[in-house]
């Protein structure tokens, strides 16, 4: 089974990698995205729009036997995933061929399916912990204007509570809430705050949005201003740091602390700001076979049809070298939250601060609940 | 604009063989599904071809009567850089 202590052994074996080219490693983060259909119509996200000559299921089985224990952390995306009709399928066979710590499956809470489906995923997966992310963009009729889908807010709630019952029956079940901070919605990050803080779900966690290839929404005006995001998030970081962390959610506390911060100063400076570790640790595989380092330059790497679904064979081949000089020279800098995290964990200076704040922790709010989650992008 | 980086590395990438069919059929299906998407621009690079120059500024064309790119002609090829880009309601003021 992949520990998070087998892949703190291998950051100084990424970080040559990186460097020299050597030693050649799989990753350790994948997101794969089976299909872009999605039931939501969301204001800052326009995959669902689109089409794809997907995989078939047996394609993926041998995409994934090719992976092996490598990845630690998969996050099957979308699309909305939990509507992909084989998705208990794709996740049994993450698990057979990866074993990895954690499966990270966001959704928008629509469909009545999800919660049957999220069981059966947890069973079928019991060493692995599940995190389902429920995306909450607002209150009420403010969630289903950016969602576009009246009724979502109720279908939400219905959701969570039905996620949280599951979660007393599967110990490896994590349930949080998701939201995009957006031009739409961060004015409303506070009471964002308020009803994660008291809905008993396990973590919440924010992500900007931000211009995506994969979603279509490059040049689009969705971004909040660095003056706008620095003000709302500064108040979700006030917000955690008053909180009392126990155990492993101590450092993923501290690190979505980092993660925050880490955003404003890209927001600021425009740069990486870190090291960028997308194409040598972290990846994403598209719903057509495509690979790439991200979904946010969603360069074309290869595609898994043309290369025996052996992911290898893109991962150490000739075209993907030249994006990692691009990204290793600093002609791009994003954001996102599942590259961000795995940057962070290669970034020595963050993960001092980190560790200091684990043993000089500042918050005593004596009622603080204790999040359940691991490391989570 | 934050991250107009990325829209100078999208307007340069080398576009897929399907690039206008694909493109314009998800706006297509987005307008069908009553998304917020109203129409589709196409935005040209300073260093387009002459048919590209010659494109209407700002014209907001519904998907089946948009352009095809790369424009006949251009000499670019799949490394055009011209691009298609969703016009949405917000960005005009309107409720989606």
């Amino acid at each position: 089974m992949n520990t998070m202590a087998s892949v703190l052994a291998r950051v100084p074996l990424f970080k040559l990698y990186r460097a020299f080219g050597w030693p050649k490693m799989l990753p350790l983060n994948l997101t794969l995205s089976p299909s872009p259909k999605c039931n939501s119509r969301c204001l800052t996200c326009n995959i669902w729009m689109k089409r794809e000559d997907e995989l078939t299921i047996e394609e993926w089985d041998k995409v994934l036997a090719s992976l092996g224990h490598s990845p630690y952390w998969f996050t099957i995306s979308g699309g909305e995933p939990l509507m992909y009709p084989h998705v208990v399928e794709l996740a049994q066979l993450v698990y057979k061929h990866c074993r990895p710590g954690v499966i990270n499956i966001p959704t928008n809470a629509i469909l009545p399916i999800i919660p049957d489906r999220v069981k059966r995923i947890a069973r079928l997966c019991p060493e692995s912990q599940l995190i389902i992310n429920l995306s909450l963009d607002g209150l009420g009729a403010k969630h289903d204007f950016i969602r576009g889908i009246p009724g979502n807010f109720e279908k939400f709630e219905e959701r969570l509570g039905q996620l949280l019952a599951l979660r007393a029956q599967l110990p490896n079940l994590t349930v949080g809430i998701h939201s995009v901070i957006s031009v739409f919605s961060v004015a409303d990050l506070d009471e964002l705050i308020a009803y994660a803080d008291r809905s008993g779900a396990d973590q919440f966690i924010t992500e900007i949005a931000e211009p995506r290839v994969e979603l279509d929404t490059v040049g689009l005006p969705i971004t909040p201003s660095r003056e706008q995001y620095a003000q709302a998030i500064d108040r979700l970081i006030a917000y955690v740091e008053s909180k009392q962390f126990r155990g492993m959610s101590k450092i993923t506390e501290a690190l979505r602390v980092e993660y925050y911060k880490l955003v404003k100063r890209i927001l600021d400076e425009q740069d990486q700001v870190i090291d960028c570790y997308a194409g040598w640790v972290s990846a994403q595989i598209y719903a057509n076979g495509t690979v790439w380092p991200c979904c946010v330059r969603a360069d074309d790497l290869g595609n898994l049809r043309n290369h025996s679904y052996d992911f290898k064979e893109i991962w150490f081949g000739e075209k993907i070298k030249g994006v990692r000089r691009s990204i290793a020279a600093k002609e791009c800098h994003c954001p996102l939250a599942n590259a961000s995290y795995t940057n962070m964990l290669h970034d020595l200076p963050t993960l001092a601060r980190v560790g200091g704040k684990i043993l000089h922790p500042s918050g005593h709010s004596p009622g603080a609940k204790e999040p359940s989650s691991p490391i989570a992008p | 604009m934050a991250f107009e980086w990325l829209n100078k590395f999208h307007h340069e990438m080398e576009k897929d063989p399907d690039y206008a069919e694909k493109t314009l059929a998800a706006y297509r299906l987005g307008m069908k599904a009553k998304g917020s998407i109203l129409g589709v621009v196409i935005q040209p690079l300073a260093n387009c071809c002459e048919a590209a120059r010659d494109l209407p500024d700002g014209k907001v064309y519904d998907p089946d009567g948009a352009p095809r790119l790369p424009l006949p002609g251009c000499s670019q090829g799949r490394r055009c850089g011209c691009v298609y880009r969703p016009v949405m309601s917000y960005q005009r003021g309107d409720e989606p």
